[in-house]
């Protein structure tokens, strides 16, 4: 659980949120972003997810498609839904048909990722969508 | 199609006997353009014969939520073991939030739905694979680890390999270890497998 604003070298680190019903993945995920500096919360499912958006919006969010409760695609029509700033949303899949990645875009995703993500990979998609240089 | 009137399976309103006419009204009733008729529909049909068959019918098509969650629960109340087949069709939808729902209430069936589990561990389709795992997620059958011990050893799908990685994690034993090696120097590429693999191997050891 993330505590609070992580600063380093008087930079707030930028929020990510990890949504996924795995734990494995969820850890995965945030060993490869904290590696780079970044501060991650995560959510099981689409429900926890936007009640944490909700308490505070974050910067990114990495979202897993198949979820108990709310799905990926239910989160992400949700959160565009909210009167919030609207951040970037990563959507990572096991699913590689192209009608999935229409169907994530549609609901509001702005990058598609098949699982399983390779660590450069994950990290210069999110660079991408946080508008930082791609090292 | 026409429904007539069954044992009842788990439901029976005894004092109220649905009469053949009223199966078919229910049956016909699935159909209608309103989803309140409908709901009502799914919550009544599952004393009538064949009720299964048109509840399972119907949800592949269902995109009101309600009705879905309806259908559901009447499938749910029948406990028939033969809806199993159904609901497994449900999992090959294009459609996100029914296939949640349908692994939701696969993992409310219970034990009795394992001989299907294990038999759609085979299913030409990697992403009914993977979903099965899911819910054997939630399955207490005392064989899952076996089968997801087969699943690293012959399955070439990464991601299917992976998900019972994430299983095997809570659920591995001894029996795992050199299956799990053998995934690594398989999958050695692939970060995740690896990660996973470590992760599942270090909480055995724990064990």
């Amino acid at each position: 659980m993330m505590d609070g604003p992580v600063v380093n070298e008087g930079v707030i680190a930028k929020r990510i949120l990890i949504v996924d019903d795995a734990a494995t993945v969820r850890m995965y995920h945030r060993g490869i972003l904290e590696s780079a500096g970044y501060a991650v919360d995560e959510a099981m499912n689409g429900i926890e997810a936007l009640e944490k958006t909700l308490e505070a919006p974050f910067d990114l969010y990495v979202v897993d498609v198949n979820m108990p409760k709310l799905n990926g695609y239910g989160f992400l029509s949700e959160l565009r839904q909210q009167e919030i700033p609207q951040q970037p949303a990563i959507m990572v899949s096991t699913e590689a048909a192209p009608g999935d990645e229409a169907a994530a875009y549609r609901a509001g995703a702005n990058g598609y990722l098949i699982k399983p993500v390779q660590p450069t990979q994950l990290l210069a998609y999110t660079r991408l969508m946080l508008g930082e240089a791609i090292r | 199609m026409g429904l007539v009137k069954g044992k009842a399976v788990g439901c029976t309103n005894k004092s109220d006997p649905i009469e053949q006419q009223n199966c078919e009204e229910l049956a016909a009733a699935l159909e209608d353009s309103d989803a309140t008729v409908r709901r009502h529909a799914a919550q009544k049909i599952t004393s009538c014969l064949n009720a299964a068959t048109a509840l399972v019918s119907r949800l592949k098509r269902e995109e009101n939520t309600a009705v879905r969650e309806a259908i559901l629960n009447s499938l749910l109340r029948l406990h028939d073991p033969s809806i199993a087949s159904g609901l497994a069709e449900c999992l090959r939808s294009e459609d996100a939030a029914l296939r949640n729902d349908v692994i939701e209430a696969f993992k409310q069936l219970g034990d009795e739905v394992a001989p299907i589990l294990r038999s759609l561990l085979a299913d030409p389709d990697p992403d009914v694979r993977i979903f099965v795992i899911n819910i054997l997620n939630s399955e207490r059958h005392p064989d899952v680890e076996q089968w997801l011990i087969e699943v690293i050893e012959r399955d070439a799908h990464v991601n299917v390999c992976a998900t019972a990685v994430d299983l095997l994690c809570e659920v591995g034993t001894e029996a795992s270890i050199d299956p799990l090696h053998r995934l690594k120097a398989r999958f050695g590429h692939e970060a995740y497998i690896q990660f996973a693999a470590n992760l599942a191997l270090k909480r055995i050891r724990e064990i």
